[in-house]
């Protein structure tokens, strides 16, 4: 049976993280009530008065319970969890859903692109590849709104250690030197670092943005098979029975969050593409 | 499957009194039927339609709630209903009952509900209004698969009682009947095929569903029917098999929190909406083409085995930008 009724987390802490966005830092208080999330899994994170959201593991539990999770202020869900203090009580149900498929990515050329909050469903993808060595070559293209509005700033410092980490800006601002544009203006300068075009293309971040490179990339030549991204949806349930996140006969809580792009075509053919806020968690 | 003889149904609605709470039809103030517990002095008919209000909301409840949250747990409220019986439902709803079996199979509150129901179908003789349960293989006779028990209203008035399962030789258990005749099983399938030759041609909804199935239709088709959609939600309500649901929080204390699952319609503009309002399915258009795909698509077929719609035609009846079932295949029957 599924279970709708959440177990108990406690808001340990939170880092302000870029525009109206914090990372928080959750604990279970049962460690063990919560298995272990795959990368690209999500959870429904229950705020009581206000409501429930789906949001994704920045850090999957460890030992003692405690998870992280990256939240933009938005709705009326995140609002409240905005207000609520370190030591607040809160509600946890998951993991759900399909994450990322890891084994296409063994020693391949893989490119990571990622817009706004999009990058935090790969965050724990992309530590574990550069833990792993998983890959051939591994790069991030992150395109954001503004250097106020990028989130994970942390995580990208680290991870720039260790793969090529490129930034791209809609607005820079007279102060910044570096590229400006979305994702798809920096494709040419990505493919030109890369030792060729990528083997597989991972993509999160705003719908318009996932649709238009994924096009281009397979204009280049490289096979839609080989191209993953993670949608989100209205979510209320998560287990497949509410009805929210439907696309054609398939619900993204359950079938997704992650599809492969060919796959993906078929179900989002007749729905709404555009998406009205840019980048948004 | 045995089969007795019975003179009345009240014999065995009072039977079954002893030891479930029985709902039945019982008819409102404004001329309406629906399920009630408990009814005295309604009697069952064999050419009784199915009520406007369909037997799910005995399952999946229009409004319940989940859990509750006291400040430091979170609480699940399942229901704890008593056993009851449903006396005198149609196949059509016993088929979408079924059908619902299968979509909340892991849904605790709905099994917690229908673990402790006796479902007493009760076979249609005579097509009713908008009914065309035949052409998507839901009636009218009730199947054993889909009830515990099955009333049969015989020409002479009297009954057939028909016992589908262990849980329906349990229920009748103590109930003193006469075992039926060798030929009853064969009278009644004839009484069901006769019922079916009275239901309206079906061509159009046939040459409909096949439209819909190839795509014949031209986009615009769904524009324009988008228009009429009123997004009232009354198909999405009266409809038997319609499960989607949203959740709200009730404050009740400074303390205490409870979480609410209701009834909603994908046939409203905000539901799909996200926080960043983005809309995937933003057009009216894009909402009544998904319930329409939701009921007759061979996606679906995949899963449930049969199609999401059982043939009832309540959507029609209720549907006041006239694009019903009926309305709906008929139109998109021209495009055959």
């Amino acid at each position: 049976m599924h279970s709708l009724t959440p177990t108990p987390i406690k808001l340990i802490s939170y880092d302000h993280d870029g525009e109206k966005a914090r990372h928080f830092t959750f604990g279970l208080l049962d460690p063990k009530a919560m298995a272990a999330p795959e990368p690209g899994q999500f959870f429904m994170l229950h705020v009581p008065g206000a409501g429930a959201a789906p949001f994704t593991f920045t850090r999957p539990p460890d030992s003692q319970g405690v998870f992280r999770a990256l939240v933009r202020q938005m709705g009326s869900v995140t609002s409240a969890l905005f207000d609520c203090e370190p030591g607040s009580i809160l509600g946890v149900r998951g993991p759900f859903g399909k994450g990322w498929e890891i084994s296409p990515l063994k020693d391949r050329r893989v490119l990571i692109i990622a817009g706004g909050c999009g990058l935090a469903p790969l965050v724990s993808l992309t530590d574990h590849l550069i833990m792993q060595q998983y890959c051939n070559e591994l790069v991030l293209l992150y395109g954001s709104r503004s250097a106020a509005a990028s989130v994970l700033n942390p995580e990208r410092e680290r991870w720039g250690k260790d793969i090529p980490v490129i930034d791209i800006l809609e607005n820079r601002g007279h102060k910044h030197i570096g590229l400006t544009g979305t994702p798809m203006d920096a494709i040419d300068m990505v493919i030109n670092r890369m030792k060729a075009i990528p083997d597989v293309l991972l993509l999160c971040g705003p719908e318009i943005m996932m649709q238009s490179v994924a096009r281009e990339f397979v204009r280049r030549g490289l096979d839609a098979k080989q191209i993953w991204l993670a949608i989100e949806r209205r979510m209320h349930c998560a287990v497949g029975t509410c009805g929210h996140c439907y696309m054609e006969h398939q619900y993204a809580c359950k079938d997704g969050p992650t599809y492969r792009w060919d796959a993906l075509q078929k179900l989002v053919a007749r729905q709404s593409a555009d998406r009205q806020a840019a980048y948004h968690c | 499957m045995q089969t007795y003889r019975l003179d009345d149904p009240s014999v065995l609605q009072k039977h079954l009194a002893g030891k479930y709470r029985v709902y039945q039809m019982a008819t409102g103030t404004e001329g309406n039927a629906s399920w009630q517990p408990d009814v005295d002095g309604e009697s069952i008919s064999g050419g009784q339609r199915p009520p406007l209000s369909s037997a799910k909301t005995l399952f999946f409840s229009e409004q319940e709630n989940l859990f509750s949250f006291d400040g430091e747990c979170f609480r699940e409220t399942l229901p704890t209903p008593e056993p009851f019986a449903v006396f005198g439902v149609h196949s059509c709803d016993l088929t979408a009952i079924a059908y619902q079996d299968q979509f909340f199979a892991d849904d605790p509150y709905y099994q917690a509900r229908r673990k402790q129901a006796l479902l007493v179908g009760i076979d249609c003789i005579t097509p009713c209004e908008n009914g065309f349960c035949p052409t998507v293989d839901a009636g009218p006779g009730v199947s054993q698969s889909c009830a515990d028990l099955i009333l049969h209203c015989r020409q002479d008035g009297s009954w057939w009682l028909l016992v589908c399962n262990d849980k329906g030789v349990r229920a009748i258990t103590g109930l003193d009947l006469d075992r039926a005749e060798d030929t009853a099983l064969q009278t009644r399938e004839q009484a069901i095929d006769s019922c079916k030759q009275q239901f309206a041609d079906d061509g159009y909804l046939i040459d409909g569903i096949r439209v819909l199935h190839e795509e014949k239709m031209p986009e615009k088709f769904w524009q324009d029917v988008g228009l009429q959609c009123l997004a009232c939600s009354g198909c999405t309500i009266l409809c038997p098999t319609c499960s989607c649901y949203g959740t709200r929080e009730k404050l009740v204390d400074d303390n205490r929190v409870e979480v609410e699952r209701f009834w909603d319609s994908c046939l409203y503009e905000s539901f799909q909406r996200e926080a960043s309002q983005h809309n995937p399915t933003l057009e009216p258009g894009q909402r009544v083409r998904r319930f329409w795909t939701h009921k007759f698509g061979n996606e679906f077929v995949e899963t449930f085995d049969r199609y999401g719609c059982v043939g009832c035609g309540r959507c029609e009846e209720t549907c006041p930008g006239v694009i019903g079932v009926h309305s709906i295949m008929k139109r998109l029957s021209k495009y055959a």
